[in-house]
């Protein structure tokens, strides 16, 4: 161990030297450590770990160790750790993409300007994270959501293929429906949203360009109350987190659901016979939802070229490749499209084709956070449980105009 | 006739109780060892049709298990020998010193047992990192070393104690300090074993705490640890329940063991 | 007839005059030495770890507060003003008001019905309690999400046995019209068995000649109950009643595994709301601001309760 060390301190030394790095180099032999914490609990987390080993059995100047904690305690400790200078070189300070101008606020990232050929990532990861032409993150996963549909409960209702289009994905969902069995497992908080899809789907969004709700449109209005009309029938349950909607659709209770990548697993070992197809063309052409997870590194790290390095090589094709056919994520790449390896892994191939037309929630609007708090996941609550939609709808845009500052404008 | 019908009535909301206590425990270790599909199969049953380890096994496989149990036993035990030690001493200044300022210090006791954790929990974290104690045993350690719950309920109980024993006492000589550590102490025995079983359970069951002090895994506890199961997307039933089963399990059997002190405990000597 | 307010209703003037009593100052504080010396690790601690950061929180809660911010934005009292006007904040209040209210009620009724059920020394009884006291080693985070995958009702146990039966599946914590007396349930459910342990113990403390004398008197159960039990057991009464108060109005753990303040803010308390501003939404100024008010509810009514439990009559 230590031989190995030694030995690869002169790599080391060039390699800061050929950097032209400052004088917050190490001189000892050592390689430099960085510390990364992220907030990848649960069954996501075997493949994140796997390339954490990759990149330090690939790297002897530089090691990198992964301290995974909750969500909740990253979004409790980061900030002060950040703001006072401490804390870990690298993070992913929340699964919202939205949480970059947060730490912008308080001038916690490190300026990304040497991670590679940043054209290359997925363009609306990169467009999230970066603010005044200067990008603060890489994204750290990117994910999109495809329909899960049970083939046993297909086949049992008489439907051959699953729906391709709207109105085919509202019949079928209406059809499925009965018997303890809900059609469409919906989850309308704590979770990764499913309800805009609906939305879009329909030709409506929540907020406009100018950060203006858009909710109480009555193209919105009417194309929310369809599915409300579904969820009123029946068809899908009210109220549900993330979780809840899994383990439906795991109990073999439900016969499609809007899901990413991360749920085949544990669906397949529920022993759950289910296909992953395309979500069903909306009116406007195919659409659906990403997610993406930001890694960043903290603006006073003593390391800010190891750390760029390392963020280079996480989102480097060698490592997508490797994260993807381990997770089924698709890769945070667009050049991998064609790779042979993972075109043959169904999942992945799967998940990756819906990146062009994936969008984000609420990316790039003042206050998301909030907005999805109080206004947004409320108001689905509120129609789901017989609320007006179009009183319902009023209200809420009320609420997101005065946090985005629409209102006055 | 109607005492009967009062004693049966009374048997059968007792006999409805047990259950009620009962049946959560027991769904909670049953599933443990159910796999997800047997636990959505039949959910009416409580236990499993086929019994799988799988849960206990990940958890055996991903985390330096022992190393878990280790720091989760130092720092509930040894906070707790702390606690007791500093607890007592100012509930004897409370109840059995008369100084100035006492009952200023009496109101500061009570009123920084209103203080709900999640708003000093920031300003905390800041002192710890000027301290230097992040990820340290001191940092998980001393700032619990002290409950205003331990202060209030022993100098309750350190005040029923007759004042004659200490005058007779201080009238051989005896300082403060030896009527403390030779009598009131041995006295406050049963009281000082409940405080104990309630410190260690409370901390033990401490989740917030080691996960703000503490940041590698070496350095967390037992429930801390285990968070690593339950994840954003994806929730594996048995691991989380084998999970909650294996930390209940030590105060499980600390409380078959030390049932003295948890019920008759107080029982016996009276909370006065 | 009792024995606290016999021997001691004179005591209350007694001690409120005994720290300013006519001894000379320096020989006073020198005799305060040993209280000081015998407070100091508690009091250190307490100060360092909870009184200096509670008064950095009021600092915060006049700012428009960033963490690491260079500089703040001074509000003055406009993150109180806010609160005044915000519906989620009243809303908040009720609902911990409401959940307190009635878990302590029921807390403390039901623990000290099984108390006196109870209070014979059989093995019995003893197992009985064990099982009842049982629920309070577990921690809430734990027990919240055990009572959720139970009350599940399309996947849990109660669904799967209402299902049985034939019922229709009942929504416990998906409905804003349950969830916060399914809530209410749990915790009483978890605490019950503490409150009876430390009732019976003051219980058990009521010398029997106290009964004895009442029962001369031609006192029945009922009357033995109200006229002798609970009067002589009030110091315990109000140990119990305000810890189990102040942890009702603190509740977070419970809530936050269980609905998470929803559905539709129906479990949304104090704590979870501040919770959200301060680690969602990245308000800690105004964070600040609901923990204090929060703060101010919990000391006006511990102060009330020793009132109403005539504290001064204890010592």
């Amino acid at each position: 161990m230590r031989r190995i060390t030694s030995a690869l301190a002169a790599a080391s030394v060039a390699a800061v030297v050929l950097a032209g790095c400052s004088a917050t180099a190490p001189e000892s032999d050592a390689p430099v450590e960085l510390t990364l914490w992220t907030g990848f609990t649960g069954g996501d987390r075997g493949g994140y770990e796997d390339l954490i080993v990759a990149f330090n059995e690939s790297h002897d100047d530089i090691q990198v160790t992964m301290e995974v904690q909750p969500w909740d305690t990253i979004a409790q400790k980061l900030p002060s750790a950040w703001a006072t200078g401490q804390g870990p070189d690298l993070a992913t300070p929340s699964f919202d993409p939205n949480i970059v101008k947060k730490y912008l606020d308080t001038n916690s990232l490190l300026k990304l300007d040497d991670v590679g050929d940043t054209t290359l990532l997925a363009p609306a990861a990169v467009d999230a994270f970066t603010v005044d032409d200067t990008l603060y993150a890489v994204p750290a996963n990117v994910a999109t959501l495809q329909l899960y549909y049970n083939k046993s409960l297909f086949s049992g209702a008489g439907i051959e293929q699953p729906p391709t289009t709207v109105e085919e994905f509202k019949e079928d969902a209406a059809a499925l429906s009965g018997d303890g069995i809900v059609g469409l497992s919906l989850a309308d908080h704590e979770t990764i949203q499913m309800w805009p899809i609906l939305q879009w789907l329909e030709g409506g969004d929540i907020v406009d360009a100018e950060g203006c709700s858009v909710l109480d449109s009555a193209q919105n209005v009417a194309g929310l109350q369809s599915w409300v009309d579904l969820v009123n029938a029946g068809a899908a349950p009210v109220g549900l987190t993330g979780a809840e909607s899994d383990s439906l659709f795991s109990a073999g209770k439900a016969a499609m659901q809007l899901n990413g990548p991360w749920a085949a697993a544990g669906y397949a070992e529920a022993g759950i016979d289910f296909g992953v197809a395309p979500v069903p063309v909306g009116v406007d052409g195919p659409v659906t939802l990403g997610s993406t997870v930001p890694m960043a590194a903290s603006a006073q790290t003593k390391h800010p070229a190891e750390a760029q390095a390392f963020l280079e090589w996480w989102t480097g094709q060698d490592a997508q490749r490797q994260f993807a056919l381990d997770s089924g994520f698709p890769p945070v790449r667009t050049d991998l499209a064609d790779d042979s390896e993972l075109a043959a892994n169904e999942i992945v191939a799967s998940f990756a084709a819906a990146l062009p037309t994936a969008r984000l929630y609420l990316v790039g609007v003042e206050g998301s956070t909030q907005i999805d708090s109080e206004a947004y996941v409320p108001f689905i609550g509120e129609i789901t449980r017989g609320s007006d939609v179009a009183d319902a709808a009023a209200a809420a845009s009320a609420k997101i105009n005065a946090i985005t500052g629409c209102s006055d404008k | 006739m109607s005492t009967k019908f009062h004693v049966s009535l009374k048997w059968v909301l007792l006999g409805i109780g047990v259950l009620a206590a009962l049946i959560p425990f027991i769904w909670m270790i049953a599933g443990s060892f159910r796999s997800e599909a047997d636990l959505f199969a039949a959910p009416e049953r409580l236990l499993p049709t086929t019994w799988t380890l799988d849960g206990y096994i990940s958890i055996w496989q991903e985390l330096p298990f022992l190393r878990l149990l280790l720091n989760s036993f130092i720092f509930a035990g040894v906070t707790t020998v702390l606690c007791l030690l500093f607890d007592s001493m100012c509930a004897y200044a409370l109840a059995r010193i008369q100084f100035r300022g006492s009952n200023v210090l009496f109101w500061l006791v009570i009123a920084t047992l209103m203080v709900p954790f999640q708003v000093t929990l920031i300003p905390v974290f800041i002192e710890l990192f000027h301290f230097g104690w992040l990820d340290t045993y001191q940092g998980l350690i001393i700032p619990r070393a002290t409950s205003a719950f331990g202060i209030f309920m022993l100098r309750q109980f350190f005040i029923s104690i007759p004042r004659e024993l200490d005058e007779a006492a201080r009238i051989d000589g005896a300082g403060h300090l030896r009527i403390y550590w030779t009598i009131i102490l041995p006295l406050a025995k049963p009281a000082l074993a409940t405080l104990a079983v309630l410190h260690f359970m409370n901390l033990w069951n401490d989740l917030l705490w080691p996960l703000i002090v503490t940041s590698s895994t070496e350095m967390r506890t037992l429930p801390a640890g285990l968070t690593l199961f339950g994840g954003q997307h994806v929730t594996d039933h048995a691991v989380l329940l084998a999970g909650a089963t294996i930390s209940l399990l030590p105060l499980a059997l600390a409380f078959f063991f030390a049932q003295k002190y948890f019920v008759a405990g107080i029982a016996t000597t009276g909370l006065k | 007839m009792l024995r606290q307010v016999s021997t001691r209703t004179t005591s209350p003037a007694v001690r409120g005059s005994r720290p300013g009593g006519g001894r000379a100052a320096p020989r006073r504080a020198f005799r305060g030495l040993p209280g000081w010396l015998f407070a100091a690790p508690s009091i250190i601690i307490l100060i360092v770890f909870i009184v200096y950061p509670i008064t950095q929180s009021l600092w915060y809660s006049l700012h428009d507060w960033r963490i690491g911010a260079e500089s703040q934005i001074w509000l003055g009292l406009d993150n109180y003003q806010r609160l005044l006007g915000d519906e989620l904040f009243w809303n908040a209040l009720r609902v911990t008001l409401l959940f307190s209210l009635v878990s302590v009620v029921l807390q403390i009724g039901i623990g000290y019905w099984a108390a006196t059920a109870l209070m014979r020394e059989t093995w019995f009884n003893r197992v009985f309690r064990s099982i009842f006291f049982f629920p309070t080693i577990v921690a809430l985070a734990t027990i919240g999400l055990v009572w959720r995958f139970l009350l599940d009702a399309r996947i849990g146990f109660v669904g799967g046995v209402v299902q049985l039966f034939g019922g229709d599946p009942v929504e416990f914590l998906q409905d804003p019209s349950l969830a916060l007396s399914t809530v209410i349930f749990v915790s009483v459910w978890k605490t019950v068995g503490y409150a009876m342990v430390i009732l019976l113990a003051g219980i058990k403390g009521v010398p029997d000649s106290l009964y004895e004398a009442a029962r001369l008197d031609g006192a029945n159960a009922r009357q033995l109950n109200w006229h002798v039990t609970l009067p002589s057991i009030r110091p315990t009464l109000l140990f119990v009643t305000m810890i189990l108060t102040i942890n009702s109005l603190q509740v977070f753990d419970l809530v936050y595994v269980m609905t998470n303040g929803g559905p539709l803010f129906a479990t949304d308390t104090l704590v979870t709301m501040m919770y959200r501003e301060g680690f969602t939404n990245f308000n800690l100024g105004y964070a600040s601001a609901i923990a204090w008010v929060l703060f101010v509810i919990i000391m006006l009514l511990s102060a009330l309760q020793l009132r109403l439990f005539r504290y001064q009559d204890v010592d």
